[in-house]
């Protein structure tokens, strides 16, 4: 009879979209779910997850073999889904796998962008959700503390979420590489598509001054301008556009490049040689390449945003290795701490620390003790035993009769926290337990 | 005894240089490099090197090319220390500590031993004003240089398109000119200063301002290469990589006035031979 974590779900790499749409935990019904999860015999406690990614329900158990097939069709029942079609797309883990599953969702190691910082906070809205709606008890607690901690020493120790793996964001942190401080920054936009657009109002995130839009029709250049709460310009102007801006974005249907080598060079010792950075989305390109080559000339192409951002992920993956390492230690303690939530080791911790305590006092009197010869001694030892026994007595007994309460671990826990019996001071208070600690 | 003070900062130094040189090449972003501990220990402990062999000169410290290497590389540490605070990254002090530990190697292998009694030439307040505003002038030229080599090597990084781990430890360019245009006035402002001075002062005790001795045609010589460089910064708008292969190329004219033409040439800045000092060249 021991405690089990069980995890059952299905995420982007087991199931296609729409079976995952199908099976989405609406926010509202979230500690709904767990709490029905919970009234399944055998269940002690549950949480269930659920992003755009993925739907998982954890519970804690010591039967997960005989309650599996009640969860699934409970799944089934909220989402008024039948079992059958989608009993295929799961997983199922239990035990330590269960337990690094958790750890791994909440350290973005399992997610579809590796190492994106989005998934801690919606584990933790759906812990939260479950433990208001009183369907965690200490083992989830434990354990989402766990993975709560994982997650923190994953983003500090490795550099899983450092490098840019966006080609909008690639182009933002180059464009800081190459200017600094982007809010007193220009950007100009040159054409009108779509992924120039997207481009544009990322930058313009960064940066406090108005999207100069540059276009070939100056009405294009209007609306586009006015959604993106810019100027617009005619095309006529386009030198002076280059001299006063700081980032370019490039994306016309031109056939011929735009901006050549020449005319930029005198645009440069117009702008007195500051840097200048060229993001040409369009193809064919609207720059010419060899721009690249003139001083202060920075030009990034479509291309080569995307290799940097593959570069990046790839950063990312070796990263994911040693975070996979931290996760591999965590799941080791937890375990360790499981393994000491039953009733035997319980007790024998308890007899133990009462015995040390029967021992250090002993011997802290040694001097006055002393005095006494051997039987009276003898007598000493004998009361003090006595009384461990007698006051050990009762919490020992209510700890092996709780054997197969459904409250068990709830009652090995507080017992083991209530007599600090897992050797360690009391956890700080970043891993203690209870829902609403963060 | 003498130079303990001076010994410990060398190890710390050293001992921050593997440091710094572990971090650069296995850098991950955010683990705060031992380096940077040992290097603010050594800048503690140079300190009070410096201290001790002023109670020990029983007057500023510079009265021998040890000492005024040993202030040199104590004011690049200090001012990296600086650098790396406001601008965060710990590359300034990956760069900085080491070189301080070279001239400091270097300057370990000077005498520094004081000709007693002290030459009467150097017992004057004029001492430490021209070696200072010099020095000074030097550590800023320094600082001016290693941003240039950071801004040369950034630049290729971007523009051949690696963009790697290497070109994340890197400041932004922006940053670098940044030091480029802030340092290039102040460290003329005080070579100019050290080379008045130190005309005035030899007008004081040997009654001609300038003899054309080595160093100072040498000096005369780095002065007009960095009013060059302020003219085309100012004037023509030169920045970025032109102003970066200028700084280190500034820089290495100023390692030669230094350290070189005293060491290969002479003259009256030769602190080897105290007699120079009583006669200088030229009289």
């Amino acid at each position: 009879m021991t405690m089990e974590i069980l995890v059952i779900g299905l995420n982007h790499n087991t199931a296609p979209v729409e079976i995952r749409e199908k099976l989405s935990f609406p926010g509202e019904l979230d500690g709904k779910a767990a709490r029905l999860l919970t009234q399944i015999p055998g269940v002690e406690e549950a949480i269930v997850f659920s992003t755009c990614n993925r739907a998982e329900v954890l519970v804690s158990t010591v039967e997960p073999e005989a309650i599996t097939d009640r969860i699934v069709s409970t799944i089934g029942e909220i989402h008024s889904v039948d079992p059958s079609g989608f009993r295929d797309f799961l997983y199922y883990k239990k035990g330590a796998d269960g337990v690094a599953h958790v750890f791994r969702v909440a350290s973005s190691l399992d997610s579809m962008v590796l190492g994106e910082a989005q998934v801690l906070g919606q584990v933790k809205e759906g812990y939260k959700k479950a433990a208001k709606a009183n369907a965690t008890g200490p083992v989830l607690n434990r354990l989402m503390h766990r993975a709560f901690f994982t997650a923190k020493r994953v983003r500090t120790e490795t550099g899983i979420g450092t490098a840019a793996v966006s080609m909008a964001y690639v182009a933002v942190e180059l464009a800081r590489k190459i200017l600094g401080q982007l809010s007193n920054k220009s950007v100009l936009l040159i054409g009108a598509g779509e992924m120039a657009e997207l481009a544009a109002r990322h930058l313009s995130a960064q940066i406090d001054r108005p999207v100069v839009v540059l276009n070939r029709t100056y009405e294009t250049a209007c609306a586009l301008a006015r959604e993106l709460c810019g100027d617009a310009v005619p095309m006529e102007q386009m030198e002076d556009s280059l001299v006063a801006a700081d980032v370019v974005i490039t994306s016309t249907a031109s056939c011929e490049p735009l901006i050549k080598k020449g005319s930029l060079k005198t645009v440069m010792r117009r702008r007195r040689f500051r840097p200048i950075f060229f993001i040409d989305i369009a193809i064919p390109r609207d720059v010419e390449p060899e721009v690249n080559d003139i001083d202060g000339v920075y030009l990034y192409n479509i291309d080569d945003l995307q290799a940097v951002a593959d570069e990046n992920l790839g950063e990312r993956k070796q990263e994911a290795l040693r975070a996979e390492k931290i996760v591999a230690e965590e799941v080791a303690k937890f375990m360790q701490w499981t393994r000491s939530l039953h009733a035997a080791p319980t007790i024998v911790a308890l007899r133990e620390k009462l015995e040390e305590i029967r021992r250090g006092e002993l011997q802290r009197l040694n001097g006055k003790l002393s005095a006494l010869d051997a039987d009276q001694r003898e007598s000493v030892e004998l009361i003090t035993r006595s009384i461990i026994n007698k006051i050990a007595h009762d919490p020992i007994m209510f700890l092996k009769n709780t054997g197969s309460s459904s409250k068990r671990s709830v009652y090995l826990a507080t017992a083991q926290r209530m007599f600090n019996l897992n050797g360690a001071p009391l956890e700080s208070s970043e891993e203690k337990e209870g829902p609403d600690q963060e | 005894m003498d130079l303990v003070f001076f010994k410990i900062a060398l190890v710390l130094y050293l001992g921050s240089s593997v440091g710094y040189l572990i971090f650069v090449v296995l850098s991950s972003g955010n683990r705060a490099p031992v380096g940077l501990w040992l290097a603010i220990g050594g800048f503690v402990s140079h300190a009070l090197s410096i201290l001790h062999r002023a109670i020990f000169s029983g007057f500023f410290p510079l009265a021998t090319s040890f000492d005024v290497l040993s202030l040199f590389s104590w004011l690049i540490v200090g001012l990296f220390l600086l650098m790396q605070y406001r601008i965060a990254s710990p590359i300034f002090g990956a760069m900085a500590v080491p070189i301080a530990s070279v001239l400091m190697l270097y300057g370990s292998t000077l005498s520094y031993q004081i000709r007693e009694p002290l030459v009467p030439v150097l017992k004057s307040w004029w001492l430490p004003i021209h070696v200072s505003f010099a020095v000074v002038g030097n550590c800023i030229f320094a600082l001016m240089a290693i941003g240039g080599l950071m801004y040369i090597l950034q630049e290729r990084l971007i523009k051949t398109k690696r963009i790697g781990r290497f070109h994340k430890l890197l400041p932004s360019l922006e940053t670098l000119d940044t030091m480029n245009r802030h340092g290039l006035p102040f460290g003329f402002f005080l070579l100019t200063v050290g080379i008045i001075s130190g005309a005035l002062w030899a007008g004081s005790v040997w009654g001609f301002y300038w003899s054309w001795d080595p160093k100072e045609t040498w000096s005369l010589i780095t002065w007009f290469a960095y009013a060059a460089m302020v003219h085309q910064r100012l004037v023509l708008g030169w920045r970025g990589k032109r102003a970066a292969v200028l700084a280190i190329a500034g820089f290495c004219l100023v390692m030669f006035t230094f350290l070189g033409v005293s060491a290969l040439v002479g003259g009256h800045h030769s602190f080897e031979d105290p007699r120079r000092f009583l006669r200088p060249i030229g009289t």
